[in-house]
């Protein structure tokens, strides 16, 4: 507890240009995976139904990885942690990508509000039938285009501002070596955090529950978080180890850390798996068929495999290994459980989203008209992979890239934060 | 503290002896409430009232077990009351003590070491209390082994594995094991601490008693090693257990259809619930006996701001439940989970709900001030009205939901009898009593551990400071 | 309100000799230190000198010890984590035979075997089996409980639950040297180094006798009750169940067919109320029920009844139908004459049954109508009356069957006994035809 160590002489915690290459390299990412991607979604003939649903899911992983930064950052600051203080800086270049990963999502956010309507049901003109959908018709005022665009627009200044506050603050830090920024930032933490939590909340229902508009779940925003978490910890692990790889910070970053990393990944894929099976027993066991057709969808037909294979490969096989220390201790095996959780936590995404892409039309009183998703009429259909559901999510994640790139510049350490030392000097039980 | 705080304190560690005197500080200070031989007499009223209370509930219980729960108030409407409301209540408070036993130690949270042992003890009387419930409620307790998967001459006839309340039957008494087993573990050591102290006093009686109860532990470093690895194991099962308890109580609301319990967030929503009414227990019990006991020096006041938050933070959460589930009530379209909510606030039980919301979103709000903070006396009326506020929230949750369910003409109120207060009131009286009985025989907090996180455990002596 | 203070400390009375006097063979060296600190170096100094028969002593676990003791990693993890996997796979086992298998319930028509319905108790078994083996295999592999130890019979060590940081050396270390290891401990900063010995009594090198036996006797008692409640789980016994909590096992009403010593006749039942007909079983059909023309009085029908009554006396394919003189219905009497009227009047209704012809050969007289005699009477009765004999019988000879057979199938036997008639008295135009 009273063990500190001071910044190795030698230690290299300027990012230089590594920001800049982070940046080339996601905008040669992005650039090149939209082209490819607006081709590919074009040739789906459909509108780009296809594009926007690929997006939605690719949107809602790189929006995620944000979002579990932040809290890890705000959680720094309320708990006053300890060993996070060396890897706080590169959490914050995370967090700061907020403000281009919203306007990235304007790309599917702005056909909604300019009238698009096969991605969601709410905003189809068959959604107002209100012989059709009689549980729909109450709230299309709050799942209307427009004001489905005012939250988008206030989640993403919320989340921005809240980052670029605890980021600019850090960063002065650097400068005056203030302990009294501290203080304020673990005063701000609190409200923050509450803050944060609800704006979670309404996000992951707004664009991911709202798919399946006569579905509801009052876990939703909490599984998303802690799915969310996964993929964020596990994102933090690689740009650390890529940092490391390229000569930064490789003192003061040490096993110990990945350690803990390591950790919050185990725990929160543990708490994934807690809240994702509360969702499906409870609905399960309750037997409601307004409830039970969103896991019926995922329970038969082609979707159990992709359901088993997230039971599996989400859970049960990271939890057995991610449980022993030396699978977090040894930078080999992170990166591979790294890896493996970003992908399963996209996949975990696109079982949340794609489910809900077939729409159903039937005959209602005498006109044909779109039942939406989840009708229960259709047979369990089959929706393939497609290429483009690959190349959408790469191209966010470039965008992601040159986010996180442009806020990897000067100090990667906080170099006067008064927890530095402890920081430093920290080891595991 | 602040890090300049505790370098600074690091400065005189080094001297010969210094370490050495902080530890037997440590055990002085905690040893003597056993060792006192008369004890105090406030002690002795709190312990008498205590008893009285167990009394009258044992009274109750004997009405209820003989002529049948009809003695309640419970109706056909309204069939579950006081009795379940009761049994979340005591088990939710049982979570703190494992939370700050093991996610506290897993967080590497090195204030936890005054308290955990309290917290602990605290948690197995509070299950023990919760468990009279379920049994009392099922009307023939006496037939409570049927529970248990025995080959019978009925058939075999085997439990309901997949009802809620069978995972109760596990869940709870998986805990109870877990709590009882932990608390021991951590006490060895300390034990060990009271057997020497009565060996060098020449107390053979005493020292042979805690000599038994300690194992012979000797503090080898060998067996220390196992010890750590047994208990960071412990604290990495018991913290997934808490977790899974709580949840699997929420389970037997929630895999329900009944508008108001059949919903996904009343798992991660019952337990930090439960955190945070077991906090406020915790400092229930323990701001007052902190104060007459001298273990302010132990029990600092940073720690105490610490469960404060702790508790403001697990509020929050439990407002963001309650927000959640109102929004969805709307969302849904499900005009009976809507009406419920509006029942709820507006119905014949409106005023449980108001003392609801107040106790548990209001009142927590007071904790942002460090004023209010460092005044214990407050402290301890807010916890105590948190705790109010956490028993409404299951009262309102069960009963009305159950008072105004899908059929109006079942609709019914409910009025509690003596023998619910009373098997209540003797709840808290047993509770009482065990938790006034431990912190007078036992080592109320955690000697080694607190040995173990104080500065004298990193002195290195004459080689200088680190 | 006085809060107490504790009282002041007294230093720790160590008396070294007295009831330590007695001593056995060298245990070994144990050395006193200051600092954790300087535990650990002194530790790391003895390890390195090559000594492995050593320990650490200290009132909580010191940091930096384990490596500098050379301690190994333990396996109770891995034990943990074996248990934990079988119990949560025994859970999931436990609950598949209870409810999928040996006793099958169907419980909201989910499938039999509930995976997602029985996770939550395979989840509990899996952390109580883990926690049992993280609990029990610490201390079985830490070799505790041992209440008796030589270095207990040192007075200093009674220090190392409070403030004591101790070093001991075996003497059974093949490197141990009396004097080298006495220095080398001195050399490593202790404060103290006193030899320990064990007892001279051998018998107090083991557990004592009465804690054995103690365990032993719990033991055992601890079994009864299992064993009491194996033998009562069948019982023999002839007496009554005891009722610990009577319930609503004794109630105060009389059950019928037992005693009643409020009537003359002392029973309790006190039979039908007359004048009560059970609902739908009021015979209001003389036609049907008593073979009469009308209502009251009247006189015997001649043919059948045209309908059966729309009665639940009467079996469902007949109620309320129209009745009907078919193969059906003779087959019907057939088999009932078979049963009831062939021991008297025998197979061909000729009136030499079974009975008649035993009571002849013992030597006297039974007489059985002739059913089928072309003078006799039968033949010229109608079929009302012949209803009424089967009914209420022919006295002295013959009882009334009425209780024994339905009136249904009473009629299938007037029908029968017409045919029968019919097959003994047939006409040349009868043999002709096949009608």
């Amino acid at each position: 507890m009273s063990l500190t160590k001071t910044l190795h002489p030698d230690e290299k915690f300027k990012a230089g240009k590594l920001g800049s290459t982070m940046v080339k390299a996601g905008l040669g990412l992005a650039v090149v995976m939209m082209i490819v991607s607006l081709v590919l979604g074009s040739m789906h003939g459909d509108g780009f139904k296809r594009f926007l649903h690929a997006y939605v899911v690719g949107w809602s992983f790189i929006a995620t990885l944000s979002i579990g930064m932040l809290w890890l950052v705000l959680l720094h600051h309320l708990t006053r942690s300890r060993w996070s203080t060396v890897v706080r800086r590169i959490a914050e270049a995370m967090t700061t990508a907020f403000p281009l990963v919203f306007i990235a999502g304007l790309g599917f956010v702005l056909p909604v509000l300019l009238g698009n309507k096969t991605l969601y049901y709410w905003s189809a003109d068959d959604a107002h039938n209100a012989a059709l959908n009689p549980t729909l018709q109450h709230k299309l005022g709050w799942l209307s285009p427009g004001f489905w665009f005012v939250r988008y627009v206030v989640y993403g200044v919320i989340f921005s501002g809240i980052s670029y506050y605890f980021a600019n603050k850090s960063k002065a830090q650097d400068e005056s070596g203030d302990p009294k920024i501290s203080d304020t930032l673990r005063r701000v933490s609190g409200p923050a955090m509450i803050l944060f939590a609800f704006t979670t909340c309404l996000l992951s229902m707004d664009i991911l529950m709202s798919m399946a508009p006569k579905w509801y779940s009052t876990i939703y925003g909490v599984q998303f978080w802690g799915s969310g978490n996964v993929g964020a910890f596990s994102a933090l692990a690689l740009i650390v180890l890529w940092l490391q790889r390229n000569g930064r910070l490789t003192h003061s970053i040490t096993e110990e850390h990945y350690h803990d990393i390591g950790k919050w990944m185990f725990a929160f894929t543990f708490f994934w798996a807690y809240t994702a099976f509360s969702q499906f027993m409870l609905q399960w066991y309750g037997n409601m068929p307004e409830e039970t057709v969103w896991y019926k969808y995922r329970m038969f037909g082609d979707w159990q495999w992709v359901s088993i294979a997230i039971l599996v490969g989400y859970w049960a096989f990271p939890f057995i290994f991610l449980m022993s220390r030396w699978t977090k201790r040894i930078v080999p095996s992170l990166v591979f459980f790294a890896v493996w959780q970003l992908v399963f936590h996209w996949l975990d995404l696109y079982w949340n989203v794609m489910p809900q892409y077939d729409w159903t039309k039937v005959t209602h009183g005498g006109a044909t008209l779109v039942e939406g998703p989840l009708a229960n009429q259709i047979a369990l259909h089959h929706v393939g992979f497609s290429p483009l559901d690959i190349t959408v999510w790469l191209a966010l994640v470039g965008v992601f890239l040159v986010g996180v790139g442009r806020s990897l510049t000067g100090n990667l350490i906080p170099v006067k934060d008064p927890t530095l030392g402890l920081s430093l000097a920290h080891e595991q039980l | 503290m602040s890090t300049a705080e505790a370098t600074a304190d690091h400065a005189d560690i080094n001297e010969p002896g210094a370490a050495r005197e902080t530890f037997r500080a440590v055990t002085r200070d905690v040893s003597w409430i056993a060792e006192s031989p008369k004890p105090h007499k406030l002690w002795l009223v709190a312990l008498t009232v205590a008893v009285l209370l167990f009394a009258i509930g044992i009274y109750s219980i004997y009405k209820v077990v003989m002529t049948g729960i009809g003695v309640w108030g419970n109706s056909n409407t309204v069939c579950w009351a006081w009795d379940i409301t009761n049994f979340v209540w005591w088990i939710g408070i049982g979570h703190a003590g494992t939370l700050i036993s093991a996610v506290l130690y897993l967080t590497r949270q090195q204030w936890r070491v005054s308290i955990n042992r309290s917290a602990e003890a605290m948690t197995i009387f509070a299950v023990m209390a919760a468990g009279i419930f379920p049994l009392l409620h099922t009307g023939r307790p006496w037939f409570a082994w049927w529970m248990l998967p025995l080959p019978n001459d009925m058939g075999s006839m085997w439990p309901q594995f997949r009802s809620p309340l069978m995972w109760d039957v596990f869940a709870v008494s998986t805990y109870m094991t877990t709590s009882i087993l932990f608390w021991y573990m951590g006490m060895v050591p300390d034990l060990a601490t009271f057997r020497d102290r009565n060996a060098s006093k020449g107390n053979n009686v005493k020292a042979m008693i805690y000599g038994l109860l300690s194992l012979g532990w000797r503090g080898s470093a060998r067996q220390w090693h196992r010890y750590e690895r047994a208990y960071l194991i412990l604290a990495g099962l018991a913290t997934p257990l808490v977790f899974s308890v709580h949840s699997v109580v929420s389970f037997d609301f929630a895999t329900s259809q009944l508008p108001g319990w059949h919903t996904t967030i009343f798992p991660p929503y019952f337990v930090a619930g439960a955190i945070f009414s077991g906090f406020a227990m915790v400092l229930t019990l323990l701001l007052p006996l902190r104060f007459l006991f001298n273990l302010q020096h132990i029990i600092k006041q940073a720690h105490i701001h610490a469960m404060c938050k702790i508790m403001l933070a697990t509020g929050m959460m439990v407002g963001l439940a309650y927000g959640t589930e109102f929004f969805i009530a709307w969302y849904s379209g499900n005009p009976f989970e809507s009406f419920t909510f509006v029942s709820r606030a507006f119905g014949p039980f409106w005023w449980a709900y108001f003392a609801m919301v107040s106790c548990n979103v209001l009142i927590p709000q007071f904790f942002w001030s460090n004023w209010v903070k460092n005044n214990n006396v407050l402290i301890w009326v807010l916890c105590i009205f948190i705790n109010i506020g956490m028993w409404f929230e299951r009262f309102v949750i069960i009963a009305t939901s159950l008072a105004r369910s899908f059929l109006p003409s079942a609709w019914s109120y409910y009025h509690p009898t003596r023998y619910d207060v009373g098997v209540f009131v003797g709840t808290i009286g047993m509770f009482l009593m065990f938790f006034l009985l431990f912190f007078r025989f036992a080592p109320v907090v955690a000697i080694s551990e607190v040995k173990g996180a104080s500065d004298g455990a990193h002195a290195s002596g004459k080689k200088g400071a680190h | 309100m006085s809060t107490e203070t504790p009282p002041p400390e007294e230093t720790p009375a160590g008396d070294s000799s007295g009831k330590h006097a007695a001593t056995g063979e060298l245990y070994g060296y144990l050395a006193e230190y200051d600092t954790p600190g300087e535990l650990v170096e002194a530790s790391r100094k003895v390890k390195d000198a090559g000594i492995t028969e050593f320990d650490c002593y200290s009132p909580f676990p010191v940091h930096g010890i384990d490596p500098a003791m050379g301690i190994k990693r333990t396996i109770l993890p891995l034990i943990v984590f074996g248990g934990g996997f079988s119990g949560a796979m025994g859970g999931l086992l436990l609950q598949w035979y209870c409810n999928a298998h040996a006793w099958t319930w169907n419980i909201s028509g989910k499938p039999t075997w509930s995976i997602p319905a029985n996770i939550p108790i395979a989840y509990e078994c899996g952390i109580l089996i883990a926690v049992f083996c993280s609990f029990f295999g610490m201390w079985a592999l830490n070799k505790l409980p041992q209440v008796w130890h030589p270095l207990f019979r040192s007075d200093k060590f009674l220090r190392v639950t409070d403030d004591g940081f101790f070093i001991g050396i075996e003497a059974k270390d093949k490197r141990f040297d009396a004097d080298k290891t006495k220095a080398l401990l001195a050399d490593a900063g202790a404060i103290d180094v006193e030899p320990v010995y064990f007892d001279a009594d051998p018998a107090k090198k083991v557990m004592p006798k009465w804690i054995m036996a103690f365990i032993v006797a719990s033991t055992a008692f601890a079994l009864i009750p299992f064993a009491i409640a194996a033998k009562a789980r069948n019982s023999h016994s002839a007496e009554p169940h005891i009722h610990i909590f009577p319930d609503m096992d004794f109630q105060p009403k009389f059950k019928s067919d037992t005693e009643n010593d409020l009537f003359a006749d002392g029973r309790s039942n006190r039979g039908e109320i007359p004048g009560t007909v059970a609902r739908g079983w009021l015979e209001e059909d003389t036609t049907f029920y008593l073979g009469l023309t009308q209502e009251t009085g009247g006189q015997w029908i001649d043919g059948f009844p045209a309908m059966y009554p729309d009665s639940p006396s009467l079996t469902p394919d007949l109620r309320g139908k129209p009745f009907a003189v078919d193969a059906k219905l003779l087959k019907r009497g057939q088999n009932r004459f078979n049963i009831y009227c062939t021991p008297c009047h025998g197979y061909d209704g000729r009136g030499q049954g079974m009975v008649p012809t035993r009571v002849k050969e013992q030597g006297g007289v039974w007489l059985a109508r002739n059913l089928v005699d072309k003078a006799g009477p039968v033949v010229n009765l109608p079929n009302g009356q012949i209803f009424n004999t089967i009914t209420n019988g022919f006295p002295p000879t013959m009882m009334g069957y009425g209780a024994q057979i339905p009136a249904a199938d009473r009629w299938a036997i007037v029908a029968y006994v017409r045919a029968l008639e019919r097959s003994q008295i047939a006409s040349n135009e009868d043999q002709a035809g096949q009608r």
